[in-house]
């Protein structure tokens, strides 16, 4: 397989009347999906079923029906597979008292490999994720985007085929949102293939055009969906900033016409926006000139991609 | 970015089990639990203190029902009633039940469920890591007991050193036995800690009192025939201690613990390969 974008190959996920129950309750229903080599984005609200089909995909779950196959094999019960691929979840949950460096090691090392390459790849992960400056900080004394970077880490360590990514911006300052969505972007370039999930739509659409959109156990539909993008200017876009200074950065915001509402949270502000490609460009190099103070943690609730989906499902 | 990575053998059972220890221990000697229990190991180590410190201020010596009792005694009767009866079992209960349940919790067993490893090595390198942990925890105990108690009434050290010796080893075997069937309990059965408890401090010392084969179907029954120790004699304590030592023999017993450890390590890692593990979101 050689995992080229746009290539007749082995698609990375064949999914065939998949479901899972929980129960009585419906995890995802009846799914039957090719995913081709490359990037592709899973798209949708919480509780849509997105992490049910990550977890079937990386086969912590066994499917109550249906089969699943990654990378052309069975991936329930079947660990070998594992070398292909990489998973970075989405829960924040780490060994707080381990520094990044040893965590990313000692995960690397159930690899197979011994300990001066573990520690080799280990820094090279690292370095991938601008995070080795602080490989010898704990864990436990990251902020929230370190965190999600030394888990992209301990994903790619092990240079895998399909790297599988769960909500992987969630919580990121832009600076390292625009990295990581570079990287990802490489990553696929360089005839790897991801699988990326999100419930911002503004995400995805940042990273591929090739998109998987999941409601209610259900996908409504797949490929490369241009008449979502049209969907976004219908739905304001709301967006949660944490920063030094938000009262300076909600009197920037506001001299901007895309700028529809904002209202203070705590140390936050939250903006709706009827552009979010304009509004994240321009909040992106804010952060990075620096002149309004730094920018903690930007993220967004899913309403308006709740809109979104509600207005798919009635037409 | 180079090429992706071609498909790399993938490491052995106790390969990455070996792994997995490394990667749990430094975790679980930190643990809340490891220091709350460390807080219990130092109730036997208090108490000794306590029967040193009146067995120095009473010349007479110390006695149990009006027996005489020598320091290797009392050692003994603590070995038996405090470690094998009480601390073991609680040691096992709380890290055998916990062994997986702790990575759920925590959610962090996605890190290890999503690499190129039996699912199985994960129980038995944290089963390894478990053992080591409260061996290094037991450890510090026993030797403070062992050096406050064993002079009492002029016994020597010296000569009760191969003694302690093999009561270390008898702890290990213990620890590692009930740390094995509380691993099947935690990866088998919902509500495992109170059904731990039960099975220790209910089912154990019930069976035990009466004769017949239910006994059988303990860890303590094998135990005790491990305790080489003397007990004081003439007294309701030793009566009730004979009563207790109706004990198969050291080959068998120590067949039996193997046979235990081995079936019910097996049973946990095939229920943790067969199981979802489902996390709340």
């Amino acid at each position: 397989m050689t995992g080229e974008p746009g290539t007749r190959a082995e698609p990375i996920v064949l999914a065939d009347h998949l479901s899972k129950w929980y129960g009585q309750v419906i995890g995802l229903n009846d799914v039957s999906v090719t995913l081709p080599p490359g990037i592709t984005g899973l798209l949708g609200p919480n509780g849509a079923g997105k992490s049910t089909f990550m977890k079937l995909v990386t086969g912590q779950l066994k499917p109550s029906k249906g089969s699943i196959t990654v990378l052309g094999e069975p991936i329930w019960r079947n660990p070998g597979l594992y070398t292909r691929i990489g998973f970075c979840p989405e829960q924040d949950a780490f060994y707080e008292r381990m520094t990044g460096l040893e965590w990313v090691t000692a995960l690397v090392r159930l690899n197979g490999v011994d300990d001066t390459e573990a520690a080799a790849m280990a820094r090279r992960a690292l370095e991938t994720v601008e995070l080795l400056d602080a490989a010898n900080k704990k864990i436990g004394a990251y902020s929230k985007g370190m965190r999600q970077r030394v888990k992209m880490a301990q994903a790619l360590a092990h240079d895998p085929q399909l790297l599988i990514l769960d909500e992987p911006l969630s919580g990121m300052d832009p600076l390292a949102r625009r990295k990581t969505i570079r990287l990802i972007k490489e990553w696929g370039r360089a005839g790897r293939s991801v699988l990326v999930s999100s419930h911002i739509l503004h995400e995805i659409e940042s990273m591929t055009a090739n998109i998987l959109l999941i409601n209610q156990g259900r996908i409504l539909a797949e490929g490369n969906v241009h008449q979502i993008r049209d969907l976004i200017d219908k739905h304001p876009h709301s967006v949660y900033i944490k920063a030094d200074h938000t009262r300076a950065l909600a009197r920037e915001f506001l001299g901007h016409d895309d700028v529809l509402s904002l209202k203070f949270e705590g140390e936050a502000v939250v903006v709706q926006t009827g552009q979010p490609d304009a509004f994240y460009s321009r909040l992106t190099d804010l952060a990075a000139s620096g002149e309004l103070g730094a920018i903690h943690e930007v993220t967004s609730p899913d309403d308006n991609l709740q809109a979104v989906f509600q207005y798919l499902v009635k037409s | 970015m180079s090429a992706p990575a071609t498909r790399r053998a993938t490491p052995s059972v106790f390969t990455s089990a070996l792994r997995i220890f490394d990667l749990s221990l430094g975790q679980m000697l930190w643990s809340r639990r490891s220091v709350f229990l460390g807080l219990l190991l130092g109730g036997p180590v208090l108490l000794a203190i306590a029967l040193r410190v009146v067995s120095a201020l009473y010349a007479s010596g110390f006695r149990i029902n009006g027996a005489q009792a020598a320091g290797p005694s009392v050692f003994g009767m603590m070995i038996w009633l405090l470690y094998i009866r009480f601390i073991v079992p609680v040691l096992g209960v709380f890290y055998g039940t916990s062994l997986i349940a702790d990575e759920v919790d925590d959610k962090t067993i996605t890190y290890l469920f999503t690499r190129p490893i039996p699912r199985r090595a994960v129980l038995f390198g944290k089963f390894l890591a478990y053992l080591v942990c409260t061996v290094l925890l037991v450890l510090p105990s026993v030797m403070f007991v062992f050096f406050l108690i064993v002079p009492i009434g002029g016994s020597g050290i010296g000569e009760a050193f191969p003694a302690l010796l093999a009561d270390l080893a008898m702890l290990a075997i213990g620890l590692a036995a009930y740390g094995a069937v509380f691993a099947l309990v935690g990866t088998r059965l919902k509500r495992p800690l109170i059904i731990g408890l039960v099975f220790a401090f209910g089912w154990e010392p019930a069976v035990l009192l009466f004769p017949g084969y239910l006994k059988r179907m303990t860890v303590a029954y094998y135990l005790q025939a491990l305790v080489r120790h003397e007990m004081p004699q003439d007294s309701a304590v030793s009566m009730l201690l004979q009563v207790f030592r109706e004990v198969p023999s050291i080959p068998v017993s120590l067949a039996s613990l193997a046979v235990i450890i081995g079936v019910t390590l097996w049973l946990a890692g095939q229920a943790v390969e067969q199981r979802e593990f489902v996390l709340d979101q």
